[in-house]
């Protein structure tokens, strides 16, 4: 069940319908909520309702354990079995022969989201639950397995203690949300990903190096309007059940440089990576900066090869390093000197930063490194013709670029406009939305880009 | 109940509404319908993210040969100058044209049926090739090509009042000092062919090879006609040089070698119709430079781009066609002529399904139909793929056989249709032979 699909909204408002009328009683909206996430994981495949009980069972009884122990070694041990559990898991259902066809959904953000409850009760950083239910519930939350946010744990269960409620703005703000995330996905993403990305990737020799170039823009643009839009519908499920989910994305392209990058772009995940992964790391407090520099690139590595153990992922993740390394160095040696306020500087340094980034999104998308050389040999050959660029896809690709420059606070004033509108209002433009996006959006709702990590 | 946020129940409950209206007022919008409710205790899992197991690429059944129809032993010249090369009969080179449109540009199919029949049948060379890139991804394989200084003239974007194109239907025109420098991964070849323009006031075009002059062009002449010039090359030759002075206008290069063999041009043109070659290309100028070429077999391989147009699918297409055959069969009277189908061509409609376009069947009938009645051989590509849905299905393949535009096939899905083609021809070769061998005797008897 994606979640631009139809069953995906039924399935929604059911579940909003029975949450609020049982809203009152904390054990029977934690019910409600549990059969929700369940259902919403066994269409993805009947297994899930094996899979994912035993595994939030056994980090429950991993949480309270860790909350009793004193003994450093029995709690690293049983730390060490959660880890290992969840990863586990979540290579299981990706590499073990035929598991990718049983487990159609990666079970990577729910196993990262399932960590930061045990590595933070090993930190001491909150409590662990003695609500099984609340547990169960908080772990497996029905937007989040497929692609995020990742969520703390801790968050989502202290959110749970509390009394559930939704005012109108709220309201207004989850349902602009996911209206904006269907359209971010299926009017931008999936336009540009049919009409141009898709065609100059699967074969870049038929396209000019200007073409390909273009196709590469595109794909940064389609995989922030895939992503973001995704993250929009998801916040904004969640929001109509009185949770609140992390902000993933905050107009990335316009960062300044790889750090301001990575907290700019999916942050629950760069978070993740920083919290619970660098930190880790040994050498974090040695004077040698060398540890810095091999701790950003090892954890960016990771990060990489979290989405897929290939040659792509590895290097998109080492150039991530190596760029996270490299700014890291020129901070240091420029000492604490402040940011630069001069126009032309920062034009530059935000075009270098697109392009750098633009540059890993080759690998990140191509199919393989054959694949990845072969567009890079194609925007090489500065070959310039327009032929394949209409019209239609240059203003897509404008107004994509466009909608993702616009000020925070116009987004803002907009969700409060909304918000503000009586309910008859409301719903007239949700219908206008939905028919619209029934005859504009010709791919049928295409998976998400992450879906499938 | 008090936290029970009525107001966004109202909301949801009249958007439903509204949807449930609009719904009943055009039944094409969809709305809270019951079977979308029932959709919801659908257990199976999404297809979408249900990817199928990849399996390997596998050799592709030897399909029927009635994908390929020669009824009428339209190929039947074809065939036999195939089997004297196959006899390795001296001096016996099979020479095929194959005119297509933006499938074929990069030397897709048309690379891939070239090097299995020369793997089969011998090589003699790397045939006709462009002296610059036309499109950014022209493309001719195992060739490759760097040039400046051209003015380049695709009969795709006909704007020479002269119409003359030559072979490959692009013209090259000297803007100052132009030049070519073309460079071959095969270093056997032997006989290097300029094909020019040669007209009132021409330049001239020094060829060289190595870094050696080979020799000068003098394009002038009293009138304009089309021009060829022939130099031996010396083995190891790695490269081919052009450089234009003065009013020059190339066409293209010919490598050949002096052994038995296939030589299989590629003539792709972007964004071509069937028009370009009934009635763009100058009809004696096109005639004296496929004489000249002196061709077994001319594959006339368009339709995708007419498949966009319905209309002119149903009214005009077939005159193009007949227009276009009419030409090459008064160029070239005794030569076989095949007509190649498109593959298929599909778009994606409301609901993310990939259909095949309503006029490909139409044009791919139409074809048939129109090469039946003037003695063309003809193969149907759409018929060998797999008919209709053909994109839809090479598209999920692993690897993927066709591009996201449902037009153009990968590397791999032209290797299958190469493939398609070269074994229809084969086995139309060995169909062949079977009749000859049945009918010498009788022959024999009436002697």
């Amino acid at each position: 069940m994606v979640l631009t699909a139809p069953a995906f909204f039924v399935f929604l408002a059911i579940v909003f319908f029975l949450h609020w009328t049982v809203a009152p009683w904390r054990i029977l909206r934690l019910t409600v909520l549990l059969f929700a996430n369940y259902f919403f994981l066994a269409r993805f495949g009947l297994w899930y309702l094996l899979l994912i009980p035993a595994a939030g069972t056994l980090d429950f009884l991993a949480g309270l354990a860790l909350e009793r122990l004193k003994a450093p070694f029995p709690r690293r041990l049983i730390l060490a079995f959660s880890v290992v559990m969840n990863l586990g898991v979540m290579l299981a259902v990706r590499y073990v022969d035929r598991a990718p066809y049983l487990f159609t959904l990666g079970l990577s953000f729910y196993a990262f989201q399932s960590l930061t409850y045990t590595i933070d009760v090993y930190r001491r950083d909150v409590q662990a639950t003695s609500s099984y239910l609340q547990h169960l519930t908080s772990v497996s939350l029905f937007p989040t397995p497929l692609a995020g946010p990742i969520t703390r744990v801790g968050d989502l269960q202290a959110q749970f203690a509390r009394k559930p409620a939704l005012s109108n703005e709220q309201a207004g703000r989850a349902l602009f949300l996911i209206s904006l995330g269907l359209v971010k996905k299926l009017l931008i993403a999936d336009y540009l990903a049919d009409n141009l990305v898709n065609r100059v990737f699967d074969l870049p020799n038929l396209y000019s190096g200007f073409e390909v170039l273009a196709g590469v823009y595109g794909y940064a643009l389609q995989l922030y309007y895939d992503f973001s839009g995704y993250t929009d519908i998801a916040i904004g499920a969640a929001l109509l059940l009185g949770l609140n989910l992390p902000a993933n994305f905050n107009q990335p392209y316009s960062s300044l440089s790889i750090p301001e990058f990575w907290r700019r772009w999916h942050i629950s995940f760069s978070q993740w990576l920083r919290d619970y992964l660098y930190f880790s790391l040994p050498g974090l407090r040695s004077k040698h900066k060398v540890f810095t520099y091999g701790n950003l690139v090892i954890t960016m590595l990771a990060g990489g090869l979290w989405h897929g153990v290939t040659w792509n992922f590895a290097i998109w993740g080492l150039l991530h390093g190596w760029g996270l390394a490299l700014t890291r160095w020129w901070q240091n040696w420029r000492g604490r000197r402040p940011p630069t306020s001069n126009r032309l500087v920062k034009l530059l340094c935000g075009l270098l930063t697109f392009h750098f980034v633009c540059l890993t999104w080759v690998f990140f998308r191509a199919q393989d490194l054959k694949a990845a050389l072969a567009v890079l040999a194609r925007i090489g050959s500065l070959t310039v013709s327009a032929e394949n660029l209409s019209a239609g896809i240059l203003l897509m690709m404008a107004l994509a670029a466009l909608g993702h420059f616009l000020p925070n606070r116009w987004l803002a004033s907009s969700i409060a406009l909304f918000g503000r509108a009586p309910f008859f209002a409301q719903a007239a433009l949700l219908a206008a939305l939905a028919i619209a996006l029934q005859f504009l959006a010709g791919a049928g709702g295409a998976p998400f880009v992450y879906s499938r990590f | 109940m008090r936290s029970f946020p009525l107001r966004s129940a109202l909301t949801i409950l009249t958007f439903a509404a509204f949807l449930a209206l609009a719904h009943r007022l055009r039944p094409d919008i969809g709305g809270p319908t019951p079977a979308l409710f029932a959709s919801l205790v659908d257990f199976r899992p999404p297809l979408d993210l249900l990817e199928s197991a990849p399996e390997p690429l596998r050799p592709l059944k030897i399909t029927p040969v009635r994908d390929l129809q020669d009824d009428a032993g339209a190929l039947d010249h074809f065939y036999e100058a195939l089997w004297r090369t196959e006899k390795r009969e001296p001096g016996a080179v099979t020479r095929i044209l194959h005119y297509g449109d933006s499938p074929t540009t990069a030397d897709l199919i048309t690379g891939d049926v070239r090097q299995m029949l020369q793997q089969r049948f011998g090589d003699s060379g790397h045939g006709f090739t462009l002296i610059a890139r036309p499109w950014a991804w022209y493309e001719h394989r195992d060739v490759r090509l760097s040039a400046s200084g051209w003015d380049i003239h695709p009969a795709t974007h006909p704007d020479l009042r002269d119409g003359m194109y030559g072979l490959g239907g692009v013209a090259f025109l000297n803007r100052g000092a132009a030049r070519s420098r073309i460079v071959l991964r095969h270093k056997d070849h032997t006989r290097l062919g300029v094909s020019y323009l040669a007209q009132p006031g021409g330049g001239e075009i020094e060829v060289s090879s190595g870094g050696l002059p080979l020799g000068r062009i003098q394009t002038g002449a009293d009138s304009k006609r089309p021009g060829f010039a022939v130099f031996d090359l010396h083995p190891p030759a790695g490269d081919v040089e052009l450089q234009a002075t003065g009013l020059v206008r190339v066409f293209g290069i010919v490598l050949e070698k002096d052994q038995p063999g296939v030589v299989y041009d590629s003539l792709g043109m972007n964004g071509a119709f069937t028009t370009v070659p009934a009635r763009i290309f100058n009809e004696r100028e096109w005639a004296a430079q496929l004489q000249r070429r002196q061709p077994d077999l001319v594959i006339l391989n368009y339709g995708t781009n007419e498949s966009g147009f319905a209309a002119y699918v149903g009214k005009w297409y077939e005159q193009e066609l007949r227009l276009a055959i009419g030409r090459l069969r008064r160029a070239l009277p005794n030569c076989s002529l095949l007509i190649m189908s498109p593959m298929d061509r599909a778009e994606r409609v409301a609901g993310g399904e990939i259909l095949t376009l309503p006029t490909i069947p139409k044009l791919v009938a139409l074809q048939e139909r129109i090469a039946r009645e003037t003695g063309c051989g003809f193969f149907n590509t759409f018929a060998a793929a797999g008919g209709e849905g053909t994109m839809a299905r090479w598209y999920e393949a692993q690897p993927r056989l066709v591009s996201a535009d449902f037009i153009h096939t990968t590397p791999n899905g032209a290797r299958q249709v190469g493939e398609l083609l070269f074994r229809q021809l084969c086995q139309g070769l060995n169909q062949y032979k079977f009749r000859r061998s049945t009918q010498r005797p009788a022959l024999a008897r009436r002697k």
